[in-house]
Protein backbone atom coordinates (compact mmCIF):
# COMPACT_ATOMS: atom_id res chain seq x y z
CA UNK A 1 0.00 0.00 0.00
CA UNK A 2 1.42 3.66 -1.24
CA UNK A 3 0.82 6.04 2.02
CA UNK A 4 1.05 10.01 1.75
CA UNK A 5 3.07 11.30 4.04
CA UNK A 6 4.67 15.29 4.17
CA UNK A 7 7.12 13.91 6.57
CA UNK A 8 10.57 15.49 5.63
CA UNK A 9 14.13 13.58 5.95
CA UNK A 10 14.95 14.43 9.25
CA UNK A 11 10.97 14.34 10.67
CA UNK A 12 10.56 11.03 9.55
CA UNK A 13 14.73 10.04 11.46
CA UNK A 14 12.72 11.78 14.33
CA UNK A 15 9.55 9.48 13.60
CA UNK A 16 11.39 6.31 13.79
CA UNK A 17 15.03 7.02 15.88
CA UNK A 18 14.38 9.15 18.68
CA UNK A 19 9.91 9.36 19.03
CA UNK A 20 9.93 5.56 18.59
CA UNK A 21 13.59 3.54 19.28
CA UNK A 22 14.18 6.33 22.23
CA UNK A 23 11.21 5.56 24.18
CA UNK A 24 10.89 1.82 23.56
CA UNK A 25 14.35 2.33 25.42
CA UNK A 26 13.05 3.94 28.34
CA UNK A 27 9.74 1.86 28.53
CA UNK A 28 7.69 4.61 27.77
CA UNK A 29 4.94 2.82 26.31
CA UNK A 30 2.37 5.77 25.71
CA UNK A 31 5.40 7.48 23.82
CA UNK A 32 6.19 4.68 22.33
CA UNK A 33 2.34 4.19 21.33
CA UNK A 34 1.32 7.81 19.90
CA UNK A 35 3.72 6.90 17.17
CA UNK A 36 0.90 4.49 15.74
CA UNK A 37 -2.43 4.69 14.22
CA UNK A 38 -4.79 3.06 15.64
CA UNK A 39 -5.28 0.56 12.82
CA UNK A 40 -1.48 0.28 12.22
CA UNK A 41 -0.19 -3.07 12.09
CA UNK A 42 3.55 -4.37 13.27
CA UNK A 43 4.76 -7.70 11.31
CA UNK A 44 7.81 -9.38 12.37
CA UNK A 45 8.67 -11.02 8.95
CA UNK A 46 11.05 -13.57 9.89
CA UNK A 47 8.93 -15.05 12.12
CA UNK A 48 5.55 -14.57 10.20
CA UNK A 49 3.65 -12.81 13.47
CA UNK A 50 1.46 -10.16 12.53
CA UNK A 51 0.17 -7.42 15.67
CA UNK A 52 -2.76 -5.76 13.98
CA UNK A 53 -4.33 -2.53 15.92
CA UNK A 54 -2.90 -0.66 18.54
CA UNK A 55 -4.39 -2.49 21.59
CA UNK A 56 -2.45 -5.57 20.48
CA UNK A 57 0.31 -4.07 19.67
CA UNK A 58 -0.51 -2.28 23.41
CA UNK A 59 -0.15 -5.56 24.76
CA UNK A 60 2.81 -6.89 22.59
CA UNK A 61 4.40 -3.86 24.36
CA UNK A 62 3.61 -4.21 27.74
CA UNK A 63 5.01 -8.17 27.91
CA UNK A 64 8.57 -7.00 25.81
CA UNK A 65 8.88 -4.16 28.09
CA UNK A 66 7.93 -6.40 31.13
CA UNK A 67 10.23 -9.19 29.93
CA UNK A 68 13.51 -7.42 29.74
CA UNK A 69 15.20 -5.25 32.32
CA UNK A 70 17.00 -3.41 29.78
CA UNK A 71 16.44 -2.69 26.35
CA UNK A 72 18.88 -0.98 23.94
CA UNK A 73 18.55 0.32 20.16
CA UNK A 74 21.79 1.77 19.06
CA UNK A 75 23.75 2.07 16.00
CA UNK A 76 21.34 2.81 13.76
CA UNK A 77 22.29 2.92 9.95
CA UNK A 78 19.10 4.30 8.24
CA UNK A 79 17.70 4.61 4.59
CA UNK A 80 14.86 7.17 4.23
CA UNK A 81 12.58 7.46 1.08
CA UNK A 82 11.30 10.89 1.72
CA UNK A 83 9.35 11.12 -1.31
CA UNK A 84 7.34 7.51 -0.31
CA UNK A 85 7.05 8.12 3.57
CA UNK A 86 9.13 5.36 4.04
CA UNK A 87 12.21 4.61 6.31
CA UNK A 88 14.10 1.70 6.84
CA UNK A 89 17.06 1.26 9.96
CA UNK A 90 19.44 -1.60 10.86
CA UNK A 91 20.38 -1.32 13.96
CA UNK A 92 21.99 -3.37 17.33
CA UNK A 93 19.35 -4.75 19.66
CA UNK A 94 20.59 -5.49 23.26
CA UNK A 95 18.44 -7.22 25.54
CA UNK A 96 19.00 -7.90 29.45
CA UNK A 97 16.13 -10.30 31.24
CA UNK A 98 15.80 -10.29 34.97
CA UNK A 99 18.66 -12.52 35.45
CA UNK A 100 21.23 -11.38 34.08
CA UNK A 101 21.36 -12.53 30.78
CA UNK A 102 21.92 -10.85 27.56
CA UNK A 103 19.73 -10.81 24.35
CA UNK A 104 22.13 -9.43 21.22
CA UNK A 105 20.19 -9.06 18.03
CA UNK A 106 21.51 -7.65 14.39
CA UNK A 107 17.76 -6.62 13.33
CA UNK A 108 16.48 -4.13 10.48
CA UNK A 109 13.16 -2.39 10.68
CA UNK A 110 11.07 -0.95 7.77
CA UNK A 111 8.17 1.31 8.20
CA UNK A 112 5.41 2.71 5.97
CA UNK A 113 4.37 6.28 7.09
CA UNK A 114 0.79 7.71 6.41
CA UNK A 115 0.49 11.26 7.96
CA UNK A 116 2.87 11.64 10.77
CA UNK A 117 2.43 8.19 11.86
CA UNK A 118 3.50 4.59 11.56
CA UNK A 119 0.58 2.73 9.56
CA UNK A 120 3.11 -0.42 8.99
CA UNK A 121 6.01 -1.29 10.71
CA UNK A 122 8.18 -4.53 9.64
CA UNK A 123 10.77 -6.26 11.51
CA UNK A 124 13.89 -8.48 10.04
CA UNK A 125 15.79 -10.17 13.29
CA UNK A 126 18.68 -12.23 13.04
CA UNK A 127 17.49 -14.32 15.84
CA UNK A 128 14.92 -15.48 17.70
CA UNK A 129 11.67 -13.11 18.32
CA UNK A 130 10.89 -11.46 21.57
CA UNK A 131 8.05 -9.92 20.23
CA UNK A 132 5.33 -12.40 20.94
CA UNK B 1 30.29 10.67 -10.03
CA UNK B 2 26.77 12.53 -10.21
CA UNK B 3 24.18 11.76 -8.08
CA UNK B 4 22.12 8.48 -9.27
CA UNK B 5 18.61 9.57 -9.94
CA UNK B 6 15.93 7.25 -7.70
CA UNK B 7 14.86 4.70 -10.90
CA UNK B 8 18.49 3.84 -10.88
CA UNK B 9 18.50 2.22 -7.60
CA UNK B 10 15.28 0.40 -8.68
CA UNK B 11 16.12 -0.90 -11.53
CA UNK B 12 19.55 -2.21 -10.72
CA UNK B 13 17.52 -4.09 -8.05
CA UNK B 14 14.97 -5.57 -9.84
CA UNK B 15 15.59 -5.34 -14.11
CA UNK B 16 19.18 -6.45 -13.44
CA UNK B 17 20.06 -7.91 -9.81
CA UNK B 18 17.13 -10.06 -9.43
CA UNK B 19 16.08 -10.24 -12.90
CA UNK B 20 19.75 -12.01 -13.62
CA UNK B 21 19.03 -14.18 -10.57
CA UNK B 22 15.24 -15.42 -12.16
CA UNK B 23 16.83 -16.06 -15.19
CA UNK B 24 20.15 -17.97 -14.32
CA UNK B 25 22.27 -15.53 -15.94
CA UNK B 26 25.36 -15.39 -13.28
CA UNK B 27 27.04 -12.10 -15.24
CA UNK B 28 24.34 -10.18 -15.15
CA UNK B 29 24.09 -10.89 -11.38
CA UNK B 30 27.80 -10.63 -10.42
CA UNK B 31 27.73 -7.19 -13.01
CA UNK B 32 25.84 -5.54 -10.20
CA UNK B 33 28.62 -6.12 -7.53
CA UNK B 34 32.05 -4.60 -7.54
CA UNK B 35 34.73 -6.44 -7.26
CA UNK B 36 35.41 -6.31 -3.48
CA UNK B 37 31.49 -6.93 -2.38
CA UNK B 38 30.38 -8.40 0.49
CA UNK B 39 27.09 -10.53 0.87
CA UNK B 40 26.29 -11.02 4.26
CA UNK B 41 23.12 -13.30 5.14
CA UNK B 42 22.03 -11.94 8.45
CA UNK B 43 19.91 -14.53 9.76
CA UNK B 44 22.25 -16.44 10.20
CA UNK B 45 25.37 -14.75 9.65
CA UNK B 46 26.78 -16.44 6.93
CA UNK B 47 29.01 -14.19 4.77
CA UNK B 48 30.16 -14.57 1.16
CA UNK B 49 33.57 -12.20 0.14
CA UNK B 50 34.36 -11.18 -3.09
CA UNK B 51 32.37 -10.64 -6.20
CA UNK B 52 34.11 -13.68 -8.34
CA UNK B 53 35.09 -15.63 -5.18
CA UNK B 54 32.25 -16.32 -2.93
CA UNK B 55 29.64 -14.31 -4.12
CA UNK B 56 29.95 -16.53 -7.42
CA UNK B 57 30.56 -19.79 -5.57
CA UNK B 58 27.11 -18.75 -3.61
CA UNK B 59 24.92 -18.26 -6.63
CA UNK B 60 26.61 -21.11 -8.28
CA UNK B 61 24.94 -23.33 -5.24
CA UNK B 62 21.74 -21.42 -5.52
CA UNK B 63 21.52 -22.07 -9.10
CA UNK B 64 22.35 -25.39 -9.02
CA UNK B 65 19.70 -26.34 -5.98
CA UNK B 66 16.86 -24.82 -8.39
CA UNK B 67 14.39 -25.62 -10.55
CA UNK B 68 12.86 -22.40 -10.66
CA UNK B 69 13.27 -18.87 -8.53
CA UNK B 70 11.28 -16.25 -8.41
CA UNK B 71 11.63 -12.74 -6.59
CA UNK B 72 8.56 -10.19 -6.45
CA UNK B 73 6.19 -8.32 -4.73
CA UNK B 74 8.88 -5.67 -4.08
CA UNK B 75 8.53 -2.60 -1.69
CA UNK B 76 11.56 0.01 -1.81
CA UNK B 77 13.04 1.96 0.57
CA UNK B 78 15.70 4.03 -1.82
CA UNK B 79 17.63 6.57 -0.68
CA UNK B 80 19.68 8.70 -2.89
CA UNK B 81 21.89 10.36 -0.50
CA UNK B 82 23.26 7.28 1.09
CA UNK B 83 23.38 5.75 -1.98
CA UNK B 84 21.09 2.83 -0.68
CA UNK B 85 17.93 0.63 -1.48
CA UNK B 86 16.59 -1.73 1.50
CA UNK B 87 13.70 -3.74 -0.54
CA UNK B 88 11.36 -6.18 0.85
CA UNK B 89 9.92 -8.81 -1.37
CA UNK B 90 8.26 -12.64 -2.16
CA UNK B 91 10.95 -15.59 -3.06
CA UNK B 92 9.54 -18.54 -4.59
CA UNK B 93 12.16 -21.07 -5.15
CA UNK B 94 11.65 -25.12 -6.58
CA UNK B 95 14.11 -27.47 -5.38
CA UNK B 96 15.48 -29.76 -8.12
CA UNK B 97 13.64 -33.00 -8.14
CA UNK B 98 10.93 -31.38 -5.85
CA UNK B 99 7.23 -30.55 -7.10
CA UNK B 100 6.12 -27.75 -4.69
CA UNK B 101 7.55 -24.56 -4.25
CA UNK B 102 9.08 -23.20 -0.77
CA UNK B 103 7.70 -19.38 -0.51
CA UNK B 104 9.60 -16.99 1.37
CA UNK B 105 9.29 -13.33 2.52
CA UNK B 106 12.79 -11.91 2.59
CA UNK B 107 14.52 -8.19 2.81
CA UNK B 108 17.31 -7.11 1.56
CA UNK B 109 19.73 -4.29 2.01
CA UNK B 110 21.98 -3.03 -1.05
CA UNK B 111 24.44 -0.34 -0.02
CA UNK B 112 26.06 1.08 -3.46
CA UNK B 113 29.41 3.23 -4.64
CA UNK B 114 29.46 4.38 -8.16
CA UNK B 115 26.21 2.96 -9.40
CA UNK B 116 27.28 -0.92 -8.22
CA UNK B 117 26.91 -3.02 -5.02
CA UNK B 118 29.74 -3.29 -1.83
CA UNK B 119 27.51 -4.02 0.48
CA UNK B 120 24.33 -6.56 1.05
CA UNK B 121 22.83 -7.75 3.71
CA UNK B 122 19.92 -10.23 3.26
CA UNK B 123 17.39 -11.34 5.89
CA UNK B 124 15.40 -14.61 5.35
CA UNK B 125 12.52 -15.52 6.64
CA UNK B 126 13.05 -19.32 6.85
CA UNK B 127 16.27 -21.59 6.39
CA UNK B 128 19.17 -19.85 4.31
CA UNK B 129 19.18 -20.89 0.98
CA UNK B 130 22.49 -18.84 0.25
CA UNK B 131 25.06 -21.64 1.84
Amino acid sequence: MQYQSALNREQLTELAIHSYFGNVDKKNLDQVLDCFHDNAMITVQTAFTTHAGKEEIRRMFIDFMGAYKTIIHKDFTCTVDESNGRITACFTAELEDDDGNWTTLQNTNFWRIRGDRFQEVYIYMSGENPLV
Amino acid sequence: MAALPYEYYVDIVTKRYFHGVDHYDMEMVLDCFHDDAVLTEVTSMTVHKGRNAGIRTMFEGLFDAHSRIWHGNFVHTADIEAEAICSQFSVEVTPKGADQALRYENCNRFYLRDGKFTRVFVYMSGENLLK
